[in-house]
């Protein structure tokens, strides 16, 4: 036997074995733990504001985080923008002219000093906000991917983590300009990204239909999710930092417990086929907000596993969302130009 | 999804190794619906009492500039 199939082997091996440790430690269902849970009510949240300027696709939007900038956020369009809204004002605070127009993803830094972008370019650019003479400029061009960035967030203003087509996702460190670690072990493009809210883990979605949880000092895959039947292309941490939850062409959601390792449910309806674009949880967990490619975001009950809500207004794909840091109001970002917030 | 080559394969192994090790707990869905239902009070798009002052929302019928 080669030393090919020798390995092949060893991997299935482990895979079996890892399938049979996941079982040890299999509890009661979620199903079981909420079946004297109530449904959660009608969700209805109204549009509050429209966030009119771009003039194409919007692709990314994320908010800021620091109290002087949570009802802020910065949206990227592949007008060649990136935007900094006073979400209350629909006010622009910035409009910052990118080299690239071919933008897939924006960063709000938590400090609010800085945004990034990035996109078919293979770079994810830094700007710094708060330069001396008050023009936002290039503080950085973070270049070594060998394709498309797909998604950028900041750990400070001095590291940021990229995910991207060329299936690997890096830290980099923003001052020297260069890649502090690499994370490969991803079949498919790396399509997002999520930092653990203590800022010690990321994970990433790809499509290998899998999300990898990374521990970002050991450099290390900790645990791989599988379950997805198409592209991941969305993924984001549970409030508590226990769990994941992702987004995929095959029309799901999922939430996978970090702990035991496994999926803890599916969030699946006979009458959606589209895939998944984006998605945000509310600020209990209770609630998932995600988006499709049908144009609207469905608002799930994160326990009970049913649509109790819908967000329709947007005339194209909802291609990015996201909920504020103080869980007050949701940003969805369209094909169609515009942002809506909505609580 | 791409074949992967020799130098890929080891890497995989070692990794699937490194992730067999993982201590996986006994983590019963209950500590989650516990922290969901905990924090369902705090949460402004379940609890419309946060929103009685929503700062997205005009107070008066017009602004003065």
């Amino acid at each position: 036997m080669g030393e090919m199939e020798e390995l092949r082997k060893e991997a299935d091996n482990l895979k079996d074995q890892i399938t049979e440790a996941r079982k040890v430690v299999q509890d009661t269902t979620l199903q079981e733990a909420v079946a004297g849970t109530t449904l959660v009510g009608r969700v209805q949240l109204k549009t509050r504001k429209t966030l009119r300027g771009h003039l194409a696709k919007i692709y990314a939007m994320h908010w800021g985080t620091d109290t002087n900038c949570s009802k802020l956020c910065v949206s990227a369009s592949q007008d060649g923008k990136l935007i900094v809204w006073d979400t209350l004002t629909t006010n622009k605070v910035s409009a910052i002219p990118l080299k690239s127009s071919w933008v897939m993803t924006c960063a709000y830094a938590p400090s609010g000093n800085m945004v990034a972008c990035g996109g078919l370019d293979n770079m994810c650019s830094i700007y710094n906000l708060k330069g001396k003479d008050g023009n936002v400029k290039v503080m950085r061009e973070l270049a070594a991917h060998t394709g498309y960035l797909s998604c950028c967030r900041f750990l400070s203003d001095s590291e940021i983590i990229t995910s991207s087509g060329d299936c690997t996702c890096v830290l980099w460190d923003i001052e020297t300009g260069t890649e502090k670690t690499i994370f490969a072990g991803h079949l498919g493009d790396c399509m997002s990204l999520a930092v653990s809210p203590d800022f010690k883990m990321f994970i990433s979605g790809a499509c290998d239909f899998t999300a990898k949880l990374w521990d970002i000092r050991e450099a290390s895959c900790r645990q791989t999710f599988s379950g997805h039947e198409s592209d991941i292309n969305a993924i984001g941490f549970f409030p508590n930092g226990n769990a994941v939850i992702t987004g995929s062409d095959d029309a799901t959601c999922k939430l996978y417990d970090l702990r035991a390792d496994q999926e803890l449910i599916t969030y699946q309806d006979s009458g959606i086929m589209c895939g998944v674009t984006s998605l945000a949880p509310s600020l209990s967990g209770r609630l998932l907000l995600a988006g499709y490619d049908d144009f609207n975001v469905n608002i799930w009950d994160m326990l009970k596993a049913e649509r109790v809500g819908v967000l329709a207004g947007h005339d194209n794909r909802v291609s990015c969302i996201g909920v504020s840091s103080d869980g007050m109001a949701c940003c969805t970002g369209s094909w169609d130009s515009f942002l809506k917030i909505w609580n | 999804m791409d074949e992967m080559d020799l130098p890929q394969m080891k890497k995989e192994v070692e990794s699937l190794k490194y992730q067999l090790a993982f201590k996986r707990e006994k983590s019963s869905p209950r500590h989650m619906v516990k922290w969901i239902e905990d924090g369902v009070p705090e949460d402004p798009f379940l609890n419309p009492e946060l929103m009685k002052n929503n700062p997205w929302v005009e107070k008066g019928k017009c602004v003065l500039l």
